[in-house]
């Protein structure tokens, strides 16, 4: 259990740790063991997890393998998903996560619907954007600069945002027209998928790419791995901290759209529910909230989780007040498994 | 030590501003007590009623304070408790679902003390950052509050005992203000005048040292936060008995005031500094602020900008970060990156 172990075999190496155990020497059989076990529980475990847990539905829960719910299960997964991949560069940079995104998803999805109704949906589009970078401005300045404590910073965010939107909303559902490209998009299909999906699949490659293969992405990692050391290698670290919240505020816009154009509505309160959902598809996916090692790819195998769980449950008839217990003794137990594991290994 | 640091790079953009930075590390309450003359002296001009009617704004400051006295207690050792809202919920149900008032009182103190403890054994035992632990907690526990008064307000079943409770005991004092008071002056003697409290400090401050100095450093990490999941319940149980019926969503706007006040009085996130007589003051800022809002009108949205502004604010303004943005600020000039503190 206590062994030397090199720390940072487990803290650096990005998304591929399985040799964990391998370099070691001098460790009892049992405690290679129990680390490796650990580790690969907190790493891989979501492949089978996320197989079992489908089998599992297929088998016992009536309705679940019919195409209707299929393709409900999708609709529902696309923009949690697509919020989900985006804020995991926010946990990989050590900031645990961006509560904000209740307040983004459901202005960009609100901003969507009701600005191009009066207007083009472009010009919907660009305000959109616009929010979205004042909220990763903000939230990336306040903690990447300012150095505040992630979790209180978009805390305040949330409020000030969702107060915002109901204040200048007053509250209203806004409906988009029946025949509108926006009401087309939601009802897309390729085959049995949504549209909605291929954008979630899209955004996904995309960012998995952004994180594996640019030197931002590199960045990120190793400024989530160990902050000082990033800061001595002369990198501009506030850049990078804005650069993680800029990017789960573009997922959440995203997700905001395919949400709206889904529901064909948009009000405030419609992403209720989206900040824990989110999180805990990050964290079953493996990506460590002690920051540093995390995948895009894992984080999109964790949605598909956290949605056939909730399909589940919703089909077994369990209340929303049920739901969020078990998500959140979920995101309590993954995190338990990362953090026995390090523990395990240092 | 990190101030004298600051100072010593400093190489004084102007004397005012060392002053002025000297002062802001020294005293921990400053920006509360700003803050209190301004809504204070604001609040006097525009919304005098809220002083008038001040059984409602000592009542207001009574709840945020009390959640917020059991922040601070957590927050000195440098964790967090975000729990607290959904405990105060699950508190007011499970006290209003048992029909026998002392019975379901206790009942509620002991859910709130095992709440703490939960919590601090995730943080302790299994070693996830407090954050992340009792955030997976609070939604858990809406949830639970969500079950166990079947998504609807729970009444209590003795409700003169709610209408007495609401009368003054001692002069104006109703028994919400007197409990508060207790509180404060418990929590104040605790970690000013008793070792155990005063251990809470040197825990936030550098825990390393605080171990080696031979402080049951994990023990102390329990004793924190079940005196917040402790003084949570409690205030669940007041609001409830203030009510007459529990409500599963309650404590929502009182979680954003409750780490505005904790944060704003001066208590810093990172553990080691801060003083109960400053989270009173910013408590005393925050209820006073939003009653007079109510009063005059204002909706729930706007008061949740305004809230949530104070708290922006307030994390963003603490002496560290202040401090880093100087820090990248001067390195930004000279093009180097030798003089931006560390945290």
């Amino acid at each position: 259990m206590t062994q030397e172990k090199s720390t940072d075999v487990t803290q650096v190496a990005p998304s591929d740790a399985p040799k964990t155990a391998d370099d070691s020497r001098g460790e009892t059989a049992a405690s290679r063991r129990n680390v490796k076990a650990l580790d690969w529980l907190s790493q891989r475990g979501i492949f089978v997890f996320t197989i079992l847990l489908i089998v599992f539905a297929a088998i016992f829960i009536d309705g679940f393998a019919s195409l209707v719910n299929i393709t409900d299960v999708f609709n529902r997964a696309a923009p949690i998903g697509i919020v989900a991949v985006g804020m995991t560069f926010v946990v990989i940079t050590g900031n645990y996560l961006d509560l904000s995104v209740v307040a983004q998803v459901a202005t960009a999805a609100v901003v969507l619907i009701a600005v191009s109704n009066e207007s083009t949906i472009l010009a919907a589009m660009g305000l959109a954007l616009l929010i979205a970078v004042a909220y990763g401005l903000v939230n990336g300045v306040a903690v990447g600069v300012f150095k505040a404590n992630a979790v209180i910073v978009t805390l305040s965010t949330t409020f000030i945002g969702l107060g915002l939107l109901r204040w200048l909303t007053g509250g209203s559902i806004y409906f988009g027209p029946q025949d509108g490209a926006i009401r087309s998009f939601g009802l897309a299909k390729l085959g049995p998928f949504p549209l909605a999906m291929l954008v979630l699949i899209v955004v996904t490659l995309i960012l998995s790419w952004v994180l594996n293969q640019t030197n931002f992405g590199f960045l990120v990692k190793s400024y989530g791995s160990n902050r000082e050391a990033t800061r001595l290698a002369g990198v501009n670290t506030a850049w990078v901290v804005i650069g993680a919240f800029g990017l789960s505020a573009l997922g959440a816009m995203i997700g905001g759209f395919v949400l709206g154009a889904f529901s064909n509505t948009a009000v405030s309160a419609m992403s209720t529910g989206f900040d824990f959902r989110a999180l805990a598809a990050i964290i079953v996916g493996g990506t460590s909230v002690f920051g540093g090692r995390g995948s895009v790819l894992r984080t999109l195998l964790g949605v598909v989780f956290v949605s056939v769980l909730t399909n589940i449950m919703v089909l077994s008839g369990l209340t929303f007040g049920v739901q969020q217990m078990v998500i959140g003794a979920l995101i309590v137990a993954a995190v338990s498994v990362d953090a026995l594991a390090r523990k395990a290994a240092s | 030590m990190t101030h004298q640091q600051g100072i010593s790079l400093g190489e004084a953009p102007g004397g005012a501003m060392n002053r002025l930075r000297r002062t802001l590390a020294r005293r921990t309450e400053g920006r509360a007590l700003a803050l209190l003359i301004i809504v204070v002296i604001v609040t006097a001009i525009m919304e005098p009623i809220a002083f008038t009617a001040y059984e409602v704004t000592l009542g207001r400051i009574a709840l945020i304070g009390l959640v917020a006295l059991g922040l601070t207690a957590v927050i000195l050792m440098g964790e967090l408790d975000l729990a607290v809202a959904s405990t105060l919920a699950v508190a007011g149900v499970v006290m209003a679902s048992i029909d026998n008032l002392a019975l379901g009182i206790l009942t509620a103190l002991v859910v709130g003390l095992v709440i703490g403890a939960v919590n601090a054994f995730f943080v302790v035992v299994v070693g996830i950052n407090s954050f992340i632990a009792t955030l997976g907690m609070l939604f858990f526990l809406r949830g639970a509050a969500f079950v166990l008064s079947g998504e609807e307000p729970v009444r209590l079943s003795d409700i003169d005992a709610g209408i007495a409770f609401g009368k003054p005991l001692i002069g104006d004092l109703t028994p919400r203000m007197l409990l508060f008071i207790l509180a404060f002056l418990a929590l104040h003697i605790f970690v000013t005048r008793v070792r155990a409290g005063r251990e809470f400090y040197a825990v936030g401050g550098n825990r390393q040292a605080a171990y080696d100095a031979g402080i049951p450093v994990r023990r102390r990490i329990f004793t924190g936060f079940m005196i917040s999941g402790f003084v949570a319940a409690l205030a669940g149980i007041i609001n409830t008995l203030e009510r007459t019926a529990a409500d599963p969503t309650a404590g929502s706007t009182v979680l954003l005031a409750s780490f505005a006040a904790a944060i704003i009085g001066g208590v810093l996130l990172t553990g080691g500094r801060g003083s109960v007589f400053g989270t009173l003051l910013g408590a005393a800022s925050l209820g006073i602020l939003q009653v007079a809002l109510t009063l005059s009108g204002v909706q729930v949205d706007v008061q949740n900008i305004v809230i949530g502004s104070v708290l922006f604010i307030a994390v963003i303004t603490d002496p560290n970060s202040l401090r880093s943005v100087l820090g990248s600020a001067r390195s930004f000039f000279r093009g180097r990156s030798r003089a931006s503190p560390t945290q």
